[in-house]
Protein backbone atom coordinates (compact mmCIF):
# COMPACT_ATOMS: atom_id res chain seq x y z
CA UNK A 1 0.00 0.00 0.00
CA UNK A 2 2.60 2.56 1.13
CA UNK A 3 5.92 2.44 -0.64
CA UNK A 4 8.88 4.51 0.43
CA UNK A 5 11.68 4.17 -2.05
CA UNK A 6 15.26 5.38 -1.62
CA UNK A 7 14.10 8.51 0.10
CA UNK A 8 16.69 11.11 0.98
CA UNK A 9 15.79 13.95 3.34
CA UNK A 10 17.87 16.98 4.26
CA UNK A 11 17.36 19.78 6.76
CA UNK A 12 18.46 23.31 5.91
CA UNK A 13 19.67 22.02 2.52
CA UNK A 14 22.78 20.49 4.03
CA UNK A 15 22.13 18.28 7.02
CA UNK A 16 21.30 14.85 5.74
CA UNK A 17 18.87 13.17 8.13
CA UNK A 18 17.74 10.27 5.96
CA UNK A 19 19.50 8.63 3.06
CA UNK A 20 18.25 5.82 0.89
CA UNK A 21 15.46 4.75 3.17
CA UNK A 22 13.08 2.24 1.65
CA UNK A 23 10.17 0.54 3.28
CA UNK A 24 6.81 -0.96 2.45
CA UNK A 25 3.63 -1.21 4.45
CA UNK A 26 0.91 -3.52 3.18
CA UNK A 27 -2.82 -3.49 3.84
CA UNK A 28 -3.67 -4.38 7.44
CA UNK A 29 -0.03 -4.93 8.36
CA UNK A 30 1.83 -3.65 11.40
CA UNK A 31 5.31 -2.57 10.40
CA UNK A 32 7.82 -1.30 12.89
CA UNK A 33 10.71 1.05 12.41
CA UNK A 34 13.47 0.61 14.97
CA UNK A 35 16.54 2.64 15.61
CA UNK A 36 18.32 4.71 18.17
CA UNK A 37 17.85 8.42 18.80
CA UNK A 38 18.58 10.59 15.82
CA UNK A 39 18.50 7.69 13.38
CA UNK A 40 15.94 9.46 11.23
CA UNK A 41 12.80 7.51 12.12
CA UNK A 42 10.66 10.52 13.00
CA UNK A 43 11.98 12.37 9.98
CA UNK A 44 10.75 9.60 7.69
CA UNK A 45 7.28 9.78 9.26
CA UNK A 46 7.21 13.56 8.92
CA UNK A 47 8.30 13.20 5.32
CA UNK A 48 5.41 10.86 4.61
CA UNK A 49 3.00 13.29 6.33
CA UNK A 50 4.31 16.26 4.41
CA UNK A 51 5.19 18.34 7.46
CA UNK A 52 8.93 18.74 6.97
CA UNK A 53 8.71 22.25 5.62
CA UNK A 54 8.07 24.08 8.91
CA UNK A 55 11.42 22.68 10.08
CA UNK A 56 13.19 23.57 6.83
CA UNK A 57 13.33 19.92 5.85
CA UNK A 58 13.00 18.69 2.30
CA UNK A 59 12.78 15.39 0.47
CA UNK A 60 15.46 15.65 -2.22
CA UNK A 61 15.42 12.16 -3.62
CA UNK A 62 13.41 8.99 -3.94
CA UNK A 63 9.70 8.36 -4.10
CA UNK A 64 6.84 7.94 -1.66
CA UNK A 65 3.73 6.36 -3.13
CA UNK A 66 0.39 5.32 -1.72
CA UNK A 67 -1.28 2.72 -3.94
CA UNK A 68 1.04 3.82 -6.71
CA UNK A 69 0.17 7.50 -6.39
CA UNK A 70 2.87 10.03 -5.61
CA UNK A 71 2.71 11.52 -2.11
CA UNK A 72 5.69 13.87 -2.20
CA UNK A 73 4.80 17.54 -2.50
CA UNK A 74 1.20 17.07 -1.41
CA UNK A 75 -0.18 19.35 1.27
CA UNK A 76 -0.58 17.87 4.76
CA UNK A 77 -4.37 18.05 4.61
CA UNK A 78 -4.46 16.21 1.28
CA UNK A 79 -2.30 13.49 2.78
CA UNK A 80 -4.70 13.13 5.71
CA UNK A 81 -7.59 12.94 3.25
CA UNK A 82 -5.84 10.20 1.33
CA UNK A 83 -5.89 8.14 4.54
CA UNK A 84 -2.44 8.54 6.05
CA UNK A 85 -2.19 10.14 9.46
CA UNK A 86 0.58 10.57 12.01
CA UNK A 87 0.35 10.47 15.80
CA UNK A 88 3.32 12.66 16.66
CA UNK A 89 5.96 11.88 19.23
CA UNK A 90 5.08 13.06 22.72
CA UNK A 91 1.33 13.20 22.03
CA UNK A 92 1.25 16.88 21.08
CA UNK A 93 -2.36 17.39 22.09
CA UNK A 94 -4.00 20.77 21.76
CA UNK A 95 -3.69 21.30 25.51
CA UNK A 96 -6.09 24.20 26.09
CA UNK A 97 -8.87 22.43 24.18
CA UNK A 98 -11.20 19.83 25.61
CA UNK A 99 -10.79 16.17 24.74
CA UNK A 100 -13.78 16.27 22.45
CA UNK A 101 -12.52 19.39 20.67
CA UNK A 102 -9.17 17.66 20.19
CA UNK A 103 -10.93 14.73 18.61
CA UNK A 104 -13.08 16.96 16.40
CA UNK A 105 -9.90 18.57 15.09
CA UNK A 106 -8.68 15.13 14.08
CA UNK A 107 -11.81 14.83 11.99
CA UNK A 108 -11.60 18.28 10.43
CA UNK A 109 -10.97 16.86 6.97
CA UNK A 110 -14.31 15.05 7.06
CA UNK A 111 -17.79 16.50 7.01
CA UNK A 112 -19.77 17.02 10.18
CA UNK A 113 -21.83 13.83 10.16
CA UNK A 114 -18.85 11.65 9.22
CA UNK A 115 -16.89 13.25 12.05
CA UNK A 116 -19.70 12.57 14.52
CA UNK A 117 -19.73 8.95 13.41
CA UNK A 118 -15.96 8.74 13.75
CA UNK A 119 -16.27 10.15 17.27
CA UNK A 120 -18.46 7.22 18.30
CA UNK A 121 -15.95 4.87 16.70
CA UNK A 122 -13.08 6.39 18.69
CA UNK A 123 -15.11 6.15 21.88
CA UNK A 124 -15.66 2.46 21.16
CA UNK A 125 -11.92 1.92 20.69
CA UNK A 126 -11.01 3.91 23.81
CA UNK A 127 -13.95 3.90 26.26
CA UNK A 128 -11.76 5.76 28.75
CA UNK A 129 -11.59 8.72 26.39
CA UNK A 130 -15.37 8.98 26.35
CA UNK A 131 -15.43 9.47 30.12
CA UNK A 132 -13.02 12.37 29.80
CA UNK A 133 -14.57 14.03 26.76
CA UNK A 134 -15.37 17.31 28.50
CA UNK A 135 -12.02 17.70 30.23
CA UNK A 136 -9.20 20.02 29.21
CA UNK A 137 -6.76 17.76 27.37
CA UNK A 138 -3.68 19.25 29.02
CA UNK A 139 -4.76 17.99 32.42
CA UNK A 140 -5.13 14.31 31.48
CA UNK A 141 -2.62 11.71 32.55
CA UNK A 142 0.06 10.66 30.08
CA UNK A 143 -1.69 7.42 29.17
CA UNK A 144 -5.00 9.12 28.63
CA UNK A 145 -3.29 11.77 26.53
CA UNK A 146 -1.78 9.08 24.34
CA UNK A 147 -5.21 7.52 23.89
CA UNK A 148 -6.63 10.91 22.91
CA UNK A 149 -3.73 11.42 20.51
CA UNK A 150 -4.35 8.07 18.80
CA UNK A 151 -8.09 8.66 18.90
CA UNK A 152 -7.64 12.07 17.33
CA UNK A 153 -5.72 10.50 14.46
CA UNK A 154 -8.39 7.80 14.10
CA UNK A 155 -11.01 10.53 13.62
CA UNK A 156 -9.91 10.83 10.01
CA UNK A 157 -10.60 7.07 9.64
CA UNK A 158 -7.13 6.45 8.24
CA UNK A 159 -6.02 3.44 6.24
CA UNK A 160 -2.50 3.91 7.51
CA UNK A 161 -1.86 5.01 11.07
CA UNK A 162 1.67 6.12 11.85
CA UNK A 163 2.66 6.08 15.51
CA UNK A 164 5.79 7.86 16.68
CA UNK A 165 6.91 6.33 19.95
CA UNK A 166 3.52 5.79 21.57
CA UNK A 167 5.16 4.26 24.64
CA UNK A 168 7.21 7.36 25.44
CA UNK A 169 7.09 8.09 29.16
CA UNK A 170 4.24 5.72 29.98
CA UNK A 171 3.87 3.02 32.61
CA UNK A 172 4.22 -0.58 31.34
CA UNK A 173 0.60 -1.36 32.10
CA UNK A 174 -0.66 1.58 30.04
CA UNK A 175 1.73 0.70 27.24
CA UNK A 176 0.30 -2.81 27.15
CA UNK A 177 -3.21 -1.39 26.97
CA UNK A 178 -2.32 0.92 24.11
CA UNK A 179 -0.47 -1.73 22.14
CA UNK A 180 -3.41 -4.04 22.56
CA UNK A 181 -5.71 -1.39 21.15
CA UNK A 182 -3.34 -0.86 18.21
CA UNK A 183 -3.23 -4.60 17.49
CA UNK A 184 -7.02 -4.75 17.59
CA UNK A 185 -7.22 -1.83 15.20
CA UNK A 186 -5.15 -3.54 12.57
CA UNK A 187 -6.96 -6.84 12.99
CA UNK A 188 -10.55 -5.64 13.26
CA UNK A 189 -10.63 -2.39 11.33
CA UNK A 190 -7.95 -3.40 8.83
CA UNK A 191 -5.91 -0.28 9.60
CA UNK A 192 -2.27 -0.57 8.60
CA UNK A 193 0.17 0.63 11.22
CA UNK A 194 3.65 2.05 10.85
CA UNK A 195 5.13 2.01 14.31
CA UNK A 196 8.27 3.82 15.37
CA UNK A 197 9.57 2.60 18.70
CA UNK A 198 12.55 2.63 21.00
CA UNK A 199 11.21 -0.38 22.81
CA UNK A 200 12.25 -2.95 20.22
CA UNK A 201 11.08 -6.02 22.07
CA UNK A 202 7.58 -4.64 22.46
CA UNK A 203 7.37 -3.38 18.90
CA UNK A 204 8.56 -6.66 17.39
CA UNK A 205 6.03 -8.54 19.48
CA UNK A 206 3.10 -7.03 17.63
CA UNK A 207 4.66 -6.28 14.24
CA UNK A 208 4.63 -8.51 11.21
CA UNK A 209 7.67 -6.87 9.66
CA UNK A 210 10.45 -4.65 10.91
CA UNK A 211 13.10 -2.27 9.65
CA UNK A 212 16.18 -1.15 11.50
CA UNK A 213 17.45 2.32 10.75
CA UNK A 214 20.81 3.71 11.64
CA UNK A 215 22.32 7.03 10.65
CA UNK A 216 19.49 7.65 8.25
CA UNK A 217 19.67 4.39 6.32
CA UNK A 218 17.85 1.11 6.56
CA UNK A 219 20.48 -1.36 7.62
CA UNK A 220 18.35 -4.43 8.07
CA UNK A 221 14.82 -5.61 7.57
CA UNK A 222 12.87 -8.78 8.04
CA UNK A 223 10.21 -10.58 10.02
CA UNK A 224 10.30 -10.18 13.79
CA UNK A 225 11.56 -13.75 14.11
CA UNK A 226 14.47 -13.07 11.80
CA UNK A 227 15.33 -9.77 13.48
CA UNK A 228 15.10 -11.17 16.96
CA UNK A 229 17.50 -13.94 16.08
CA UNK A 230 20.08 -11.60 14.68
CA UNK A 231 23.06 -11.27 16.99
CA UNK A 232 23.41 -7.54 16.49
CA UNK A 233 19.76 -6.82 17.07
CA UNK A 234 19.87 -8.96 20.15
CA UNK A 235 22.81 -7.13 21.51
CA UNK A 236 22.05 -3.55 20.56
CA UNK A 237 18.26 -3.44 20.58
CA UNK A 238 17.04 -6.20 22.85
CA UNK A 239 19.79 -6.02 25.42
CA UNK A 240 21.02 -9.61 25.28
CA UNK A 241 24.66 -10.53 25.01
CA UNK A 242 25.86 -13.15 22.57
CA UNK A 243 25.47 -15.88 25.08
CA UNK A 244 21.79 -15.05 25.32
CA UNK A 245 21.88 -13.78 28.87
CA UNK A 246 20.58 -10.41 29.78
CA UNK A 247 23.56 -8.07 29.76
CA UNK A 248 25.18 -6.89 32.87
CA UNK A 249 25.59 -3.16 32.45
CA UNK A 250 29.03 -3.32 34.06
CA UNK A 251 30.32 -5.29 31.12
CA UNK A 252 29.04 -2.98 28.46
CA UNK A 253 31.84 -2.18 26.10
CA UNK A 254 30.21 -0.97 22.94
CA UNK A 255 33.44 0.01 21.29
CA UNK A 256 34.83 -3.50 21.39
CA UNK A 257 32.15 -5.11 19.30
CA UNK A 258 31.44 -3.53 15.98
CA UNK A 259 28.04 -3.97 14.52
CA UNK A 260 28.48 -6.35 11.63
CA UNK A 261 26.36 -4.29 9.28
CA UNK A 262 28.82 -1.44 9.52
CA UNK A 263 31.37 -2.86 7.17
CA UNK B 1 -21.07 62.74 41.54
CA UNK B 2 -22.37 64.14 38.29
CA UNK B 3 -18.81 64.81 37.25
CA UNK B 4 -17.89 61.20 38.07
CA UNK B 5 -20.74 59.78 36.03
CA UNK B 6 -19.92 62.05 33.14
CA UNK B 7 -16.29 60.97 33.16
CA UNK B 8 -17.24 57.32 33.47
CA UNK B 9 -19.70 57.37 30.62
CA UNK B 10 -17.38 59.15 28.24
CA UNK B 11 -14.66 56.80 29.39
CA UNK B 12 -16.82 53.84 28.50
CA UNK B 13 -17.61 55.22 25.09
CA UNK B 14 -13.94 55.62 24.16
CA UNK B 15 -13.07 52.41 26.02
CA UNK B 16 -15.43 50.54 23.75
CA UNK B 17 -13.30 51.60 20.81
CA UNK B 18 -10.14 50.46 22.64
CA UNK B 19 -11.88 47.19 23.34
CA UNK B 20 -12.74 46.69 19.69
CA UNK B 21 -9.24 47.47 18.47
CA UNK B 22 -7.88 45.31 21.28
CA UNK B 23 -10.00 42.38 20.18
CA UNK B 24 -8.31 42.60 16.82
CA UNK B 25 -4.86 42.53 18.41
CA UNK B 26 -5.83 39.60 20.61
CA UNK B 27 -7.42 37.57 17.82
CA UNK B 28 -4.41 37.86 15.54
CA UNK B 29 -2.05 37.14 18.40
CA UNK B 30 -4.08 34.17 19.52
CA UNK B 31 -4.19 32.59 16.09
CA UNK B 32 -0.77 33.48 14.73
CA UNK B 33 1.26 34.64 17.77
CA UNK B 34 2.05 37.85 15.91
CA UNK B 35 1.26 41.23 17.44
CA UNK B 36 -0.15 43.31 14.63
CA UNK B 37 1.02 46.83 15.35
CA UNK B 38 -0.87 48.11 12.33
CA UNK B 39 -4.27 47.44 13.89
CA UNK B 40 -4.94 51.13 14.59
CA UNK B 41 -3.72 52.03 11.10
CA UNK B 42 -6.06 49.54 9.47
CA UNK B 43 -8.86 51.19 11.41
CA UNK B 44 -7.76 54.60 10.17
CA UNK B 45 -7.49 53.38 6.57
CA UNK B 46 -11.01 51.95 6.58
CA UNK B 47 -12.50 55.06 8.13
CA UNK B 48 -10.91 57.21 5.42
CA UNK B 49 -12.20 54.82 2.78
CA UNK B 50 -15.60 55.16 4.42
CA UNK B 51 -15.21 58.93 4.09
CA UNK B 52 -14.65 58.64 0.34
CA UNK B 53 -17.62 56.32 -0.06
CA UNK B 54 -19.88 58.43 2.11
CA UNK B 55 -19.02 61.63 0.33
CA UNK B 56 -19.39 60.11 -3.16
CA UNK B 57 -22.71 58.37 -2.61
CA UNK B 58 -24.79 59.45 0.35
CA UNK B 59 -25.48 56.01 1.69
CA UNK B 60 -27.58 55.44 4.78
CA UNK B 61 -25.43 54.56 7.79
CA UNK B 62 -26.17 50.85 7.80
CA UNK B 63 -25.38 50.42 4.10
CA UNK B 64 -22.16 52.34 4.60
CA UNK B 65 -21.28 50.03 7.48
CA UNK B 66 -22.10 46.99 5.34
CA UNK B 67 -19.86 48.19 2.52
CA UNK B 68 -17.08 48.86 5.02
CA UNK B 69 -17.39 45.39 6.51
CA UNK B 70 -16.82 43.84 3.09
CA UNK B 71 -14.08 46.34 2.28
CA UNK B 72 -12.18 45.80 5.51
CA UNK B 73 -12.45 42.04 5.13
CA UNK B 74 -10.80 42.36 1.73
CA UNK B 75 -8.16 44.70 3.14
CA UNK B 76 -7.42 42.18 5.90
CA UNK B 77 -7.07 39.33 3.42
CA UNK B 78 -4.84 41.41 1.17
CA UNK B 79 -2.58 42.40 4.05
CA UNK B 80 -2.27 38.76 5.07
CA UNK B 81 -1.61 37.59 1.54
CA UNK B 82 0.86 40.31 0.54
CA UNK B 83 2.77 41.08 3.74
CA UNK B 84 2.26 38.29 6.22
CA UNK B 85 2.14 35.04 4.29
CA UNK B 86 5.63 35.44 2.81
CA UNK B 87 6.82 35.71 6.42
CA UNK B 88 5.42 32.29 7.36
CA UNK B 89 8.09 30.15 8.95
CA UNK B 90 10.21 33.19 9.73
CA UNK B 91 10.86 34.48 13.19
CA UNK B 92 7.77 35.96 14.86
CA UNK B 93 9.84 39.03 15.62
CA UNK B 94 10.49 39.69 11.93
CA UNK B 95 6.78 39.46 11.23
CA UNK B 96 6.09 41.96 14.00
CA UNK B 97 8.61 44.29 12.39
CA UNK B 98 6.74 43.89 9.12
CA UNK B 99 3.53 45.00 10.82
CA UNK B 100 5.31 48.06 12.20
CA UNK B 101 6.55 48.88 8.72
CA UNK B 102 3.05 48.37 7.41
CA UNK B 103 1.72 50.75 10.05
CA UNK B 104 4.07 53.53 8.99
CA UNK B 105 3.21 52.91 5.37
CA UNK B 106 -0.54 53.06 5.89
CA UNK B 107 -0.21 56.31 7.82
CA UNK B 108 1.77 57.84 4.98
CA UNK B 109 -0.59 56.56 2.30
CA UNK B 110 -3.60 57.97 4.14
CA UNK B 111 -2.04 61.42 4.36
CA UNK B 112 -0.92 61.15 0.75
CA UNK B 113 -4.39 60.37 -0.55
CA UNK B 114 -6.69 62.22 1.81
CA UNK B 115 -4.45 64.95 3.15
CA UNK B 116 -3.58 65.83 6.72
CA UNK B 117 -6.56 68.04 7.56
CA UNK B 118 -9.13 66.83 10.06
CA UNK B 119 -12.38 65.88 8.38
CA UNK B 120 -15.90 64.96 9.33
CA UNK B 121 -17.25 61.58 8.33
CA UNK B 122 -20.57 62.50 6.75
CA UNK B 123 -23.14 59.97 7.88
CA UNK B 124 -26.84 60.37 8.40
CA UNK B 125 -26.63 59.59 12.11
CA UNK B 126 -24.12 62.41 12.56
CA UNK B 127 -25.20 64.56 15.49
CA UNK B 128 -28.21 62.59 16.60
CA UNK B 129 -28.13 61.05 20.03
CA UNK B 130 -30.03 60.12 23.13
CA UNK B 131 -30.04 61.81 26.48
CA UNK B 132 -29.82 59.59 29.56
CA UNK B 133 -30.50 61.85 32.50
CA UNK B 134 -27.65 64.31 32.31
CA UNK B 135 -25.39 62.37 29.98
CA UNK B 136 -25.74 62.67 26.26
CA UNK B 137 -24.64 59.83 24.02
CA UNK B 138 -24.29 60.06 20.26
CA UNK B 139 -26.07 57.38 18.29
CA UNK B 140 -22.70 56.17 17.04
CA UNK B 141 -21.51 55.77 20.63
CA UNK B 142 -24.51 53.62 21.41
CA UNK B 143 -23.89 51.62 18.26
CA UNK B 144 -20.26 51.15 19.30
CA UNK B 145 -21.30 49.74 22.66
CA UNK B 146 -23.77 47.45 20.92
CA UNK B 147 -21.20 46.39 18.35
CA UNK B 148 -18.70 45.51 21.06
CA UNK B 149 -21.30 43.35 22.78
CA UNK B 150 -22.12 41.64 19.49
CA UNK B 151 -18.43 41.09 18.76
CA UNK B 152 -17.70 39.64 22.17
CA UNK B 153 -20.61 37.26 21.99
CA UNK B 154 -19.96 36.44 18.35
CA UNK B 155 -16.28 35.70 18.90
CA UNK B 156 -17.05 33.62 21.92
CA UNK B 157 -19.57 31.52 20.02
CA UNK B 158 -17.28 31.29 17.00
CA UNK B 159 -14.25 30.11 18.98
CA UNK B 160 -16.27 27.70 21.08
CA UNK B 161 -18.76 26.13 18.71
CA UNK B 162 -17.70 26.49 15.10
CA UNK B 163 -15.22 24.04 13.65
CA UNK B 164 -13.20 26.86 12.11
CA UNK B 165 -13.10 28.62 15.48
CA UNK B 166 -11.92 25.52 17.30
CA UNK B 167 -9.38 25.00 14.52
CA UNK B 168 -8.15 28.53 15.21
CA UNK B 169 -7.60 27.71 18.86
CA UNK B 170 -5.97 24.41 17.93
CA UNK B 171 -3.60 26.16 15.53
CA UNK B 172 -2.77 28.65 18.25
CA UNK B 173 -1.96 25.82 20.64
CA UNK B 174 0.15 23.70 18.29
CA UNK B 175 0.73 24.69 14.75
CA UNK B 176 2.59 21.60 13.52
CA UNK B 177 0.03 19.25 15.00
CA UNK B 178 -2.71 21.31 13.41
CA UNK B 179 -1.01 20.72 10.06
CA UNK B 180 -0.77 17.02 10.82
CA UNK B 181 -4.48 16.79 11.51
CA UNK B 182 -5.22 18.34 8.15
CA UNK B 183 -6.20 21.79 9.38
CA UNK B 184 -5.61 24.31 6.63
CA UNK B 185 -3.39 26.59 8.69
CA UNK B 186 -2.97 29.29 6.04
CA UNK B 187 -6.74 29.59 5.79
CA UNK B 188 -7.01 29.91 9.57
CA UNK B 189 -4.44 32.71 9.51
CA UNK B 190 -6.15 34.51 6.67
CA UNK B 191 -9.47 34.30 8.49
CA UNK B 192 -7.98 35.72 11.69
CA UNK B 193 -6.56 38.69 9.78
CA UNK B 194 -9.84 39.24 7.97
CA UNK B 195 -11.94 39.18 11.15
CA UNK B 196 -9.51 41.50 12.94
CA UNK B 197 -9.64 43.90 10.00
CA UNK B 198 -13.44 43.85 9.96
CA UNK B 199 -13.60 44.66 13.67
CA UNK B 200 -11.05 47.44 13.14
CA UNK B 201 -12.96 48.73 10.13
CA UNK B 202 -16.31 48.95 11.88
CA UNK B 203 -14.75 50.62 14.90
CA UNK B 204 -13.04 53.03 12.50
CA UNK B 205 -16.35 54.04 10.98
CA UNK B 206 -17.89 54.52 14.40
CA UNK B 207 -14.88 56.42 15.73
CA UNK B 208 -14.88 58.62 12.64
CA UNK B 209 -18.55 59.38 13.10
CA UNK B 210 -18.09 60.30 16.76
CA UNK B 211 -14.79 62.18 16.75
CA UNK B 212 -14.12 62.93 13.09
CA UNK B 213 -11.18 61.87 10.97
CA UNK B 214 -7.60 63.00 11.38
CA UNK B 215 -4.12 61.81 10.53
CA UNK B 216 -3.54 60.96 14.19
CA UNK B 217 -6.40 58.46 14.42
CA UNK B 218 -3.94 55.60 14.51
CA UNK B 219 -2.87 56.60 18.03
CA UNK B 220 -6.09 54.99 19.22
CA UNK B 221 -4.42 51.72 18.29
CA UNK B 222 -1.53 52.57 20.56
CA UNK B 223 -3.91 53.55 23.34
CA UNK B 224 -5.73 50.25 22.95
CA UNK B 225 -2.52 48.32 23.40
CA UNK B 226 -2.45 48.52 27.22
CA UNK B 227 -5.97 47.10 27.13
CA UNK B 228 -4.82 43.97 25.34
CA UNK B 229 -1.86 43.51 27.64
CA UNK B 230 -4.09 44.04 30.64
CA UNK B 231 -6.66 41.55 29.41
CA UNK B 232 -4.05 39.02 28.39
CA UNK B 233 -2.66 39.09 24.88
CA UNK B 234 -4.42 35.90 23.89
CA UNK B 235 -7.80 36.70 25.41
CA UNK B 236 -10.27 38.22 22.97
CA UNK B 237 -12.84 38.62 25.71
CA UNK B 238 -10.27 40.10 28.09
CA UNK B 239 -9.31 42.73 25.52
CA UNK B 240 -12.92 43.90 25.29
CA UNK B 241 -13.39 44.22 29.04
CA UNK B 242 -10.00 45.79 29.65
CA UNK B 243 -10.61 48.23 26.81
CA UNK B 244 -13.54 49.67 28.70
CA UNK B 245 -11.57 49.56 31.94
CA UNK B 246 -8.67 51.49 30.45
CA UNK B 247 -11.01 53.99 28.82
CA UNK B 248 -12.73 54.77 32.11
CA UNK B 249 -9.46 54.86 33.97
CA UNK B 250 -7.90 57.29 31.53
CA UNK B 251 -10.83 59.62 31.86
CA UNK B 252 -11.01 59.47 35.64
CA UNK B 253 -7.30 60.01 36.10
CA UNK B 254 -7.39 63.00 33.83
CA UNK B 255 -10.51 64.40 35.39
CA UNK B 256 -9.43 64.06 39.01
CA UNK B 257 -5.64 64.10 39.01
CA UNK B 258 -4.53 66.18 36.13
CA UNK B 259 -4.02 66.76 32.49
CA UNK B 260 -1.44 64.59 30.76
CA UNK B 261 -2.14 61.56 32.87
CA UNK B 262 -4.55 60.26 30.29
CA UNK B 263 -1.79 59.06 28.04
CA UNK B 264 0.12 57.16 30.67
CA UNK B 265 -2.46 55.94 33.16
CA UNK B 266 -3.20 52.84 31.10
CA UNK B 267 0.44 51.89 30.97
CA UNK B 268 0.81 52.50 34.70
CA UNK B 269 -2.00 50.08 35.41
CA UNK B 270 -0.57 47.33 33.23
CA UNK B 271 2.76 47.69 34.98
CA UNK B 272 1.10 46.91 38.27
CA UNK B 273 -1.21 44.21 36.97
CA UNK B 274 1.51 42.36 35.12
CA UNK B 275 3.55 42.12 38.29
CA UNK B 276 0.72 40.21 39.90
CA UNK B 277 -0.65 38.36 36.88
CA UNK B 278 2.06 38.11 34.21
CA UNK B 279 -0.37 36.67 31.66
CA UNK B 280 -2.92 39.47 32.13
CA UNK B 281 -6.32 39.47 33.75
CA UNK B 282 -7.94 36.94 31.42
CA UNK B 283 -4.99 35.40 29.59
CA UNK B 284 -4.31 31.69 29.76
CA UNK B 285 -1.38 30.62 31.87
CA UNK B 286 0.58 27.71 30.38
CA UNK B 287 -1.03 24.39 31.18
CA UNK B 288 1.40 22.35 33.18
CA UNK B 289 0.76 19.07 34.88
CA UNK B 290 2.63 18.54 38.10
Amino acid sequence: MLNVNNVQIVYDNVIEAVRDASLTVDEGQIVTLLGSNGAGKSTILKGISGVLYPEEGDIIGGTITLDGENMIGRKPDEIVRSGVVLVPEGRQLFEPLTVEENLMMGGITRNRSAAAEALEYVFSVFPRVKEKRGMIAGYLSGGEQQMVAIGRALMSRPRLLMLDEPSLGLAPQIIAEIFEAVTDLSKQSNVSVLLVEQNAELALSIASYGYIIENGRVVMDGTPAKLMNNEDVKEFYLGFSESGNRRNMRDVKHYKRRKRWLS
Amino acid sequence: MDYFILLTVSGISIGVIYGLIGMGYALIFKATSVVNFAQGEVMMLISYMAFSIASSWSLPFWSLLGVCVVLSGVVGLLIERIFIRPMLGQDVFSTVMVTIGMAVMIRAVVVLIWGADPMVLPTDIGDSGVEFGMVFLYTAQIYAIGFLAVCVFGMWAFLRFSRMGVAMRATAARETTALLMGINVTRVYALAWAIAAVIAGVSGVLLGTIYGLGPDMWTQGLRAFPAVILGGLDSVFGAAISGILIGVLENLSEGYIGHGLKEISGFLVILVVLMIRPYGLFGTPEIERV
